[in-house]
């Protein structure tokens, strides 16, 4: 499954890149999301929780692996999911430009998801992870306009 | 497969149904059953109670209103709303759809007002009822609240429920004068989950211009989505080819239509168009005839 797009924060590069590699501010921000830890400069491990319709809360062990960081321009992480219901696999690229005082991110995610949670819900995986991706942008870009208010950065 | 362990309760009045549910925040209702208990089965599901309402009397049934429209129970199976004539009659768009959801054992089970509460976004229902101008009755303890189709649905799965109410009824307006529907999908198999499907309803005024339009298509994102393009080319134009071409290309930035392993987007997109081209050509034929009543 790919996962692409594009998403405007109405804020500085380097804000912006230290809010998106905060495992506090992931933590809060990805929807249903537990807990996250950075265990090193490199690897973050969590727990995530995503309950949808009848589901109930399908809960994740997640390791994140940065690779290729290009600070504040660009990264890539390797994403492994493991839980009761199936896993996920695969990687993501995420590349910050600067627009005057906005910044542009690009992601483009390619993940491999199966188990059970693919076999009876493989129609919706598109449907669920652009709402769950949707949900996390926004509630970054909250977050993002909290900060800057605040004028901590 | 077996479902995990789950408590049964199986009220008598709706009354009663409505104080479980408010005690038990980890209960479930249950209607059919016919997408619940596959995602019990699956553990996918467990609800920590089920609240089965198929022993209510009083939930199901169709009733014709005073004002010309149609009040259906919840609880009312899809196999009578197929089959019966106030429906044939009144709410043709319903009639005519049910044949497209999934297979009659489903149907035999299934209810209007479960479908609703799922709001699975590849389900026919929702759109259906949207496009008719539907009004779904919720009741709580609180009391009965009444909320168009159209705010009903809120997302993938998600509706405007409150905890602690239920869908105990839907009412459907009765039909303009001048007016038609159709319905259409595309699924791989007769039965499947639809790769695309369109509920469409219209009317025409007197001078054979389109009164009022509305487009309602499922599959093509997170629940029933209405297309107000579509509606705002339609209004006040002659019905013809080319102003339903515009309609149907004006469906296209009102769309965010997902891609699997069974249609990419970009192909949902297309078929989105095509189906709701002929869709409104169907209907608008419906509308002159029912306008023109020798014809017949």
């Amino acid at each position: 499954m790919i996962v692409e797009g594009t998403y405007t924060f109405a804020g500085p590069r380097e804000v912006v890149w230290n809010l998106l590699l905060d495992p506090d501010v992931l933590a809060m921000t990805m929807p249903g999301t537990a807990t996250i830890k950075r265990v090193s400069d490199t690897r973050y491990e969590g727990k995530m929780g995503v309950g949808i319709g009848p589901i109930t809360a399908a809960e994740f062990d997640v390791v994140i692996t940065m690779t290729d960081r290009v600070e504040p321009e660009r990264y890539a992480m390797q994403i492994e999911g493991r839980g009761r219901f199936g896993f996920t696999r695969g990687h993501a690229a995420v590349t910050l430009s600067a627009d005057g005082a906005a910044t542009i991110m690009h992601y483009q995610a390619d993940l491999m998801v199966g188990g059970k949670i693919a076999a009876v819900g493989q129609r919706l995986l598109d449907s669920v992870s652009r709402m769950l991706l949707k949900q996390g942008l926004e509630a970054m870009s909250a977050e993002l306009d909290r900060r800057l208010a605040k004028g901590s950065g | 497969m077996k479902p995990a362990a789950f408590e049964y309760r199986r009220p008598a009045s709706t009354e009663e149904a409505l104080a479980l549910l408010a005690e038990h925040p980890g209960a479930k209702p249950l209607a059919g059953g016919q997408s619940l208990i596959p995602a019990m089965n699956f553990r996918l599901a467990a609800p920590e109670m089920l609240i089965d309402l198929n022993a209510i009397p009083g939930l199901s049934g169709v009733t014709p209103l005073s004002g010309g429209g149609l009040r259906i129970g919840a609880m009312t199976r899809h196999r009578a709303l197929e089959t019966g004539s106030a429906v044939a009659g009144l709410a043709p768009l319903l009639a005519e759809t049910m044949p497209f959801i999934a297979h009659p054992q489903i149907r035999n089970r299934g209810t209007l007002g479960g479908s609703l509460a799922h709001a699975d976004p590849a389900a026919e229902l929702p759109a259906v009822m949207v496009a008719l101008g539907a009004t779904l009755v919720l009741t709580s303890r609180a009391g009965e609240r009444r909320l168009p189709a159209g705010e009903f649905f809120t997302g993938l799965f998600a509706t405007a429920l409150a905890p602690g109410e239920l869908v105990t009824a839907i009412e459907l307006p009765a039909p303009p004068a001048r007016s038609g529907s159709a319905f259409i999908e595309l699924a791989r198999r007769h039965g499947d989950y639809a790769l695309v499907g369109v509920a469409v309803a219209v009317s025409l005024g007197t001078a054979g211009t389109c009164a009022g339009a509305s487009v309602a298509l499922f599959s093509v994102g997170e629940g029933p989505v209405v297309s107000p393009g579509a509606a705002a080319v339609l209004q006040g134009a002659e019905p013809g080819p080319e102003a339903i071409r515009a309609a149907a290309a004006a469906i296209d930035r009102d769309i965010d239509p997902p891609s699997d392993i069974h249609a990419s987007a970009a192909y949902r997109r297309n078929l989105a168009q095509v189906l709701t081209g002929r869709a409104l050509t169907r209907a608008f034929e419906r509308a002159r005839i029912s306008a023109s009543p020798t014809e017949q």
